[in-house]
C-alpha cells in the first residue's frame, strides 16, 4: 500500500553528521551524539501512481539514534550508530512496530587534499540488523533486516570564504533476507521460499553550504537521489515489499552549531519525487558532545 | 603522486569492504521438484468414480494407430531423428520443469494466478469500490479479485477437471495399451523416467488442456500466459521423448472436452450471485433476531461492502444444503458476556505485547493480499505431499480433488456461518492488527475452517502425517488470534467445523472405487 522511505531516511539520519561530509574528528577526540528523527508522509507512490490511503492517514516513523564518531587519526574517522525506531499511522488498524534496528558503522578516510581547497574522501560502511524485527510488514516494519555494505566517494571544494560544494556517490550492497512466510509474490511470480532478494542501491548527493571556524558553524542545502538497482513495483492497491524498487529524490537543509564541546544540529528534508516510497517530510535534531575540548582546529 | 597512490589503495578497499561483509548472490533458493517413476501405476483408475462425468467413457477417445502402423512408425522416426537431436537448452529446461508432474505444475500455476489477482479493488474518486468486470479483466480493478472463497472455488474446479479427465485417460490408456515411444523403439532414449504406463492419450496433455480450460475461465485476463504454458506443457513431453504427437493431440482433445463439461457445471453453481449485496440488510436483521446485539461493520475507509455475502449459497461438493445447515456452528459468545470479556482480554494482552513468536506464526499463515490465500497454502501442502510420496498423476489428482473440494466446501460453510451470525471483529473494539483486517464478519475463522478441512483430508490420505497436519491446522487457527483479527471462539469453532467438512470428503474418497 504505502512505502517506507522512512527506513532510508532513518539510515541517512544516522549518518547525517558525518559520512557525507568532509569534516573529521581530530586524532584522539570523539564526538557523542544523540539525535531524534521524525519522518512522516500522507501520500506515497504506488509504483508511479501518487496516492493517499484513508486506511493509513499519515504514517510516521520516529527514531532515536545514539552515535559516536572517533578520530583515529586526523584523516581517518570511525563512526558508529544504533537507532531505536518506531512506526505508527494516524488512521486504520495496522499495528505500529518498534525496536532496535541496525548497527551501522563507517570508516572515513581523507584520500587527497590540495592547497586549492579541493579534497577527495573514501568511505566504507556497513550495517547489520540487531533487533529481530519483522521486515516485510511494510510500511510498518522498522527495517528490512538486510546486511549492507557501502562504498562511497566524496569530492569537496571549499573556498577560503567558507562556501563549499560537496558531491558524493555510493553503491550499497544489500544481502538477501529471510521472512516468516515461506512463499511470497515478487516480479509477478510466486517464490516458494522464505529467502527474499533485496535489490542493491545507489545514492548520489550534492551540497552547497557555508562552514566557519572549523566546523563550529555549518549550514547547507542539499539534494539527494536514492535508487535501487532493479526491483519490482508495488502492485495496484497492494502492500509494499522488500523487493520493491524504492527510489526517491529529496531536497533539504542541514545546519550545525557547536560553539564549544556541546553543540546541536538540525536537518530538514522533503521528498520531491519517488517510486514505491512515501513522500516524506522529515526533520531531525541532534545533540552533540565532543569529549576532548578542541585542542586544535577541526580539519575540514 | 602520493595522492594517486592513496586512491589506488583505497578504491579496492571500498570494493573489498562489500565483498567481505556480503555475498553478492541475489538468487534465492527454491526447492527443486524432480521427475519420478510413480510407486503405483493405478491400472484400475479408469473405474474410479468421477465428480462431474457420468463415467470414464463419457468423452470418447478413438483408438490410436497400432505400433506397427506406418503413421506411428513415422512419428517414432521423427521423434528420434528430427526432434531429439536438436533440443535447445530452453527445451531441456521446459522438460525438467514439467517433469515434476502435470497436476503438480498446473496447481502451482493456479496458485500463482491467485496470488497475482488477490488484491482488493481500490476505492475510486467517488468513494466507491468498483466491482471487477469479467468482460474487461485487465482494467482497474482487475477481474477476478481472487480472495480466499474465489481461489478455493477455482482450485476445486481445477482439481475436479484434472481428476475427471485423468480417470477418463486411464480408462483409454489401458483400453488401447499403446506404450511409450522408448518401449516400442529401444533406440529412443527419453529424457525423463518412463514407466509402464501406456502413453496414449498423454496424461500430461490431458491435464494441460483440462487445466487450461478451467483457468482461462477463472482468470480471463491471462489467456496469453496460459496459451504459452499450454503449448510448452504439450511440447515438453515430445521433446522429452516420452510421447509422440498423436498421444498429445488425443490428450488435448480429451482434456478440453472434460474441462468444458466441468466449467459448464461451475457456471451454474451459484457463484454469479455470491456478491449479492442486496441481501446484507436482511442478513443483519436476521442475525439480530438470533440475539447478536453488536454486528459487524466494515473498518475500511471508505466503508467497503462485505466480501461475497452470498457465497454461503454456492453449491457444495461433498454434502447437501440440509447438512450445511445441520453442521453450522452454534451461536458465539455475545459481546459483553463474561466469556466474551475473557477472550477480549486475551486479545488486549497480545495487542499490548505481541511476542516475536506470535508475530512469526501470524505472518507465516497470514496468506493475505498478494498471496495465494489459505486454500492455496493447503493446496501447496497437498501437492508437495503427493510429490514426496511419488503418487501417479491420477492419484495426485484424486488427492488434490478431495482436498480442494473440502476447501471449497469449507469456504461455503464458513461464509454461510459468517453471514448467519454477522459478528463484529476485534478491531471494532479498538484493537490493531499485525496481518491486515479481512473485510467480512468475524465468526467463524476462515483460516481455521479451511485448515481443519484440508488437514483432516490430508491426514486420511497420508496417515503418517496426521499429527503434523493437525498441528499445522491448529497453528494456522491460532495465527488469527495472534494477528488479533479473531476471537478465540471464532478459531476453535472453525476448527471443529472444518474437521467435520473434511470428513465428508474422506467419505467420498472411501467410496470412489480407488481402494485408497
Amino acid at each position: 500500500m504505502y512505502a517506507f522511505i522512512v527506513l532510508v531516511c532513518v539510515t541517512s539520519s544516522v549518518y547525517a553528521q558525518m559520512p557525507h561530509d568532509v569534516i573529521y574528528m581530530p586524532k584522539k577526540t570523539a564526538c557523542i551524539a544523540v539525535s531524534y528523527s521524525n519522518s512522516s508522509w500522507k501520500e506515497y507512490w504506488e509504483n508511479t501512481l501518487k496516492r493517499e490511503n484513508l486506511n493509513m492517514g499519515t504514517h510516521t516513523t520516529q527514531s532515536i539514534i545514539p552515535m559516536v564518531a572517533v578520530g583515529v587519526t586526523d584523516k581517518l574517522n570511525v563512526i558508529v550508530g544504533l537507532p531505536y525506531v518506531s512506526t505508527k499511522t494516524s488512521a486504520g488498524n495496522l499495528m505500529g512496530q518498534k525496536g532496535i534496528q541496525d548497527l551501522s558503522g563507517w570508516l572515513k578516510y581523507q584520500l587527497v587534499k590540495n592547497d586549492k581547497g579541493i579534497s577527495l574522501h573514501g568511505l566504507v560502511g556497513g550495517s547489520i540488523p540487531v533487533g529481530n524485527y519483522v521486515p516485510d510488514f511494510l510500511p510498518m516494519s522498522i527495517g528490512l533486516q538486510t546486511k549492507t555494505a557501502i562504498g562511497r566517494l566524496i569530492a569537496n571544494y571549499t573556498h577560503k570564504s567558507g562556501i563549499y560544494l560537496t558531491a558524493h556517490a555510493s553503491y550499497i550492497l544489500r544481502s538477501k533476507i529471510k521472512v516468516d512466510r515461506d512463499a511470497y509474490q515478487a516480479d509477478n511470480r510466486v517464490y516458494n521460499t522464505n529467502e527474499v532478494s533485496v535489490p542493491n542501491a545507489t545514492d548520489v548527493a550534492a551540497r552547497l553550504g557555508y562552514i566557519k571556524d572549523g566546523s563550529r558553524i555549518q549550514a547547507e542545502f542539499f539534494a539527494e537521489h536514492f535508487t535501487c538497482v532493479g526491483g519490482d513495483n508495488i502492485r495496484r492497491n497492494d502492500m509494499p515489499f522488500p523487493t520493491n524498487n524504492m527510489t526517491f529524490t529529496s531536497v533539504g537543509f542541514y545546519g550545525k552549531y557547536q560553539p564549544k564541546n556541546i553543540g546541536f544540529n538540525v536537518r530538514v528534508a522533503k521528498v520531491v519525487d519517488g517510486l514505491n516510497v512515501g513522500q516524506s517530510m522529515s526533520f531531525s535534531v541532534g545533540l552533540l558532545y565532543q569529549l576532548n575540548y578542541f585542542k586544535k582546529e577541526e580539519k575540514k | 603522486m602520493k595522492n594517486i597512490l592513496k586512491v589506488i589503495i583505497i578504491a579496492p578497499l571500498i570494493g573489498a569492504g562489500g565483498a567481505v561483509v556480503l555475498s553478492c548472490d541475489k538468487a534465492v533458493t527454491e526447492p527443486i521438484k524432480e521427475a519420478y517413476i510413480p510407486t503405483k501405476l493405478d491400472e484400475n483408475a479408469g473405474t474410479w468414480k468421477p465428480y462431474i462425468l457420468t463415467s470414464s467413457s463419457e468423452v470418447v477417445v478413438s483408438a490410436p494407430k497400432a505400433i506397427t502402423d506406418a503413421v506411428y512408425l513415422k512419428e517414432l522416426d521423427s521423434l528420434k531423428n528430427k526432434i531429439l537431436p536438436v533440443l535447445t537448452p530452453t527445451n531441456k529446461d521446459a522438460i525438467a520443469y514439467w517433469g515434476a508432474g502435470a497436476v503438480y505444475r498446473w496447481n502451482e500455476i493456479a496458485r500463482e494466478l491467485a496470488a497475482r489477482y488477490n488484491v482488493p479493488p481500490a476505492s475510486n474518486a467517488e468513494g466507491k469500490y468498483p466491482v471487477p468486470d469479467a468482460a474487461n479483466p485487465l482494467a482497474d480493478p482487475k477481474f477476478p479479485f481472487a480472495n480466499p472463497p474465489y481461489t478455493a472455488r477455482a482450485l476445486a474446479y481445477l482439481s475436479v477437471a484434472q481428476y475427471d479427465a485423468l480417470v477418463s485417460t486411464w480408462n483409454y490408456k489401458f483400453k488401447y495399451n499403446r506404450k511409450a515411444p522408448s518401449k516400442n523403439d529401444a533406440t529412443i532414449s527419453a529424457l525423463l523416467p518412463v514407466s509402464d504406463l501406456p502413453s496414449y492419450p498423454s496424461e500430461d496433455a490431458v491435464v494441460a488442456a483440462a487445466s487450461y480450460t478451467i483457468l482461462v475461465a477463472m482468470f480471463p485476463g491471462e489467456v496469453p500466459y496460459l496459451d504459452a504454458k499450454l503449448a510448452e506443457a504439450k511440447n515438453a513431453r515430445v521433446w522429452a521423448g516420452t510421447n509422440v504427437p498423436s498421444d498429445i493431440t488425443a490428450g488435448d482433445a480429451l482434456g478440453k472436452a472434460v474441462g468444458a463439461k466441468v466449467m459448464a457445471k461451475a457456471k451454474v453453481d451459484g457463484m454469479s450471485a455470491a456478491n449479492n449485496q442486496t441481501l446484507v440488510a436482511g442478513q443483519i436483521e436476521a442475525a439480530k433476531s438470533r440475539g447478536i446485539k453488536d454486528t459487524w461493520v466494515s473498518q475500511e475507509a471508505p466503508v467497503r461492502p462485505p466480501m461475497l455475502p452470498n457465497y454461503g449459497a454456492v453449491t457444495t461438493w461433498n454434502f447437501d444444503k440440509a447438512t450445511l445447515t445441520k453442521i453450522r456452528p452454534v451461536m458465539p459468545y455475545v459481546v459483553g458476556s463474561a466469556e466474551w470479556q475473557k477472550e477480549f482480554g486475551e486479545l488486549e494482552k497480545i495487542n499490548k505485547s505481541q511476542t516475536r513468536e506470535q508475530a512469526r506464526i501470524a505472518n507465516y499463515w497470514a496468506d493475505g493480499a498478494g498471496s495465494y490465500t489459505p486454500p492455496g497454502h493447503w493446496s501447496r501442502e497437498a501437492a508437495n505431499l503427493c510429490h514426496d510420496n511419488k503418487f501417479s498423476e491420477v492419484a495426485t489428482a484424486r488427492a488434490m480433488a478431495l482436498v480442494s473440494t473440502a476447501l471449497m466446501d469449507a469456504g461455503i460453510a464458513c461464509w454461510d456461518t459468517k453471514y448467519y451470525y454477522y459478528t463484529p471483529r476485534p478491531q471494532q473494539f479498538g484493537l490493531k492488527t499485525s496481518v491486515g483486517l479481512p473485510n467480512f464478519p468475524s465468526y467463524t475463522s476462515g483460516h481455521s475452517t479451511f485448515s481443519a478441512a484440508a488437514a483432516t483430508v490430508l491426514g486420511s490420505i497420508f496417515p503418517s502425517k496426521v499429527t503434523e497436519m493437525n498441528d499445522k491446522a491448529k497453528e494456522a487457527s491460532n495465527s488469527r488470534v495472534y494477528g488479533l483479527i479473531h476471537f478465540r471462539v471464532d478459531c476453535e469453532m472453525g476448527l471443529v467445523h472444518g474437521a467435520k467438512i473434511g470428513e465428508f470428503a474422506i467419505a467420498r474418497g472411501k467410496t470412489d472405487g480407488s481402494g485408497y
